[in-house]
């Protein structure tokens, strides 16, 4: 009996916790004008999960749509970006959440990764929700220490479990993506 | 394979060794929007030395590479030099804004699509700005040139001392 309660919670925590991603908007910065290379673009397409990639002048962003069911991989972005010569000043991400409740510095499985959030405690996400990556290389130097200060768990230095998580049977070279909402 | 021979070919004609890509050429002439309401065709310009540039109001670099043009184009437009540019905007707003703020007097035109327009894709344009110096022939005979490597090409083709 006790099995298929813990069988039963189990299943319903893995269905409350449902998040789906389903774009990003990314900022690109490097020591010549960003925009001004059609490089960083071409990089985003070529990732397999990516759908579409669109321009934004004004606010000098890239939105990038992905396709649907897929298990986006928000390291690969970073990558296509340093890859292209440039690097990120900002990613948020977008997705469907479904009562996802939120604690500070907490750990939570969503769409297959681990996300800790740095802020927002308590609180219930539900229907489209921006979170912002505030890991190292994400965001600038400065923004970057100003969040890493925000908490006191270590995995924000490395983006990994590290020693700090390994107690929530994370192993310590699992990704942790650090976000704020 | 038909493709891949066509996507090849374009790719050698710009930037490439093969034979020297010429104005005339279906894979490069395009048509854009000229800022008088007119249009221009790039096949047209036949006949006369002029840079094609490619650029965009919001791109810092070329709004620096514009004052430097300005001076050139005053200086040899009496003797036959001519500028085509080709602005990659979003917003024909912005576009008219920035030829107006950097006294652009040569012919200015407007490809929508920004880097996925018809001209830019011809021309595989990956980065603004990009300009090509062009004979009287038609022919490309210079990419991407620098200040005074562009003064003293544009003066040779115009057969200036």
């Amino acid at each position: 009996m006790k099995k298929i309660i813990v069988v039963v919670v189990m299943t319903f925590v893995t269905i409350a916790l449902q998040a789906q991603f389903s774009k990003a908007t990314l900022q690109a910065s490097g020591l010549t004008c960003s925009m001004c290379s059609k490089a960083v673009k071409v990089a985003l397409e070529k990732i397999p999960f990516v759908q579409e990639v669109k321009v934004n002048i004004k606010s000098q962003e890239y939105t990038i749509i992905f396709k649907q069911n897929n298990n986006a991989d928000f390291d690969a972005l970073k990558k296509a970006v340093e890859d292209a010569g440039f690097s990120v000043a900002s990613l948020k991400v977008t997705g469907n959440f479904s009562d996802v409740s939120v604690q500070k510095d907490k750990h939570l499985q969503l769409d297959g990764k681990n996300f800790h959030f740095i802020n927002g405690n308590d609180k219930v996400l539900n229907g489209e929700q921006t979170l912002t990556i505030v890991d190292k290389d994400f965001l600038s130097a400065k923004d970057f220490k100003k969040y890493s200060a925000a908490t006191k768990m270590e995995c924000i230095k490395t983006g990994k479990a590290g020693n700090c998580c390994v107690k929530d049977g994370m192993h310590s070279e699992e990704r942790i993506y650090h976000v704020i909402i | 394979m038909i493709l891949s021979f066509v996507f090849a070919f374009s790719a050698f004609a710009v930037k490439g060794q093969g034979p020297i890509p010429n104005i005339t050429d279906n894979r490069l002439d395009f048509t854009v929007a000229g800022i008088k309401g007119d249009s221009i065709q790039l096949s047209s310009l036949k006949g006369k030395v002029f840079l094609l540039d490619f650029w965009a109001s919001w791109c810092g670099p070329c709004r620096y590479s514009n004052k430097q043009l300005v001076k050139f184009y005053s200086k040899y437009k009496d003797k036959g030099f001519e500028i085509l540019s080709v602005s990659l905007d979003d917003e024909k707003s912005a576009w008219k804004k920035a030829v107006a703020k950097d006294k652009i007097t040569w012919m200015q035109g407007f490809d929508k699509g920004g880097w996925d327009s018809f001209a830019a894709m011809k021309w595989q344009v990956d980065a603004l700005p990009s300009s090509f110096l062009i004979n009287k022939n038609g022919d490309v005979v210079g990419i991407n040139l620098e200040k005074d490597d562009l003064e003293k090409k544009i003066k040779e083709l115009l057969e200036l001392k």
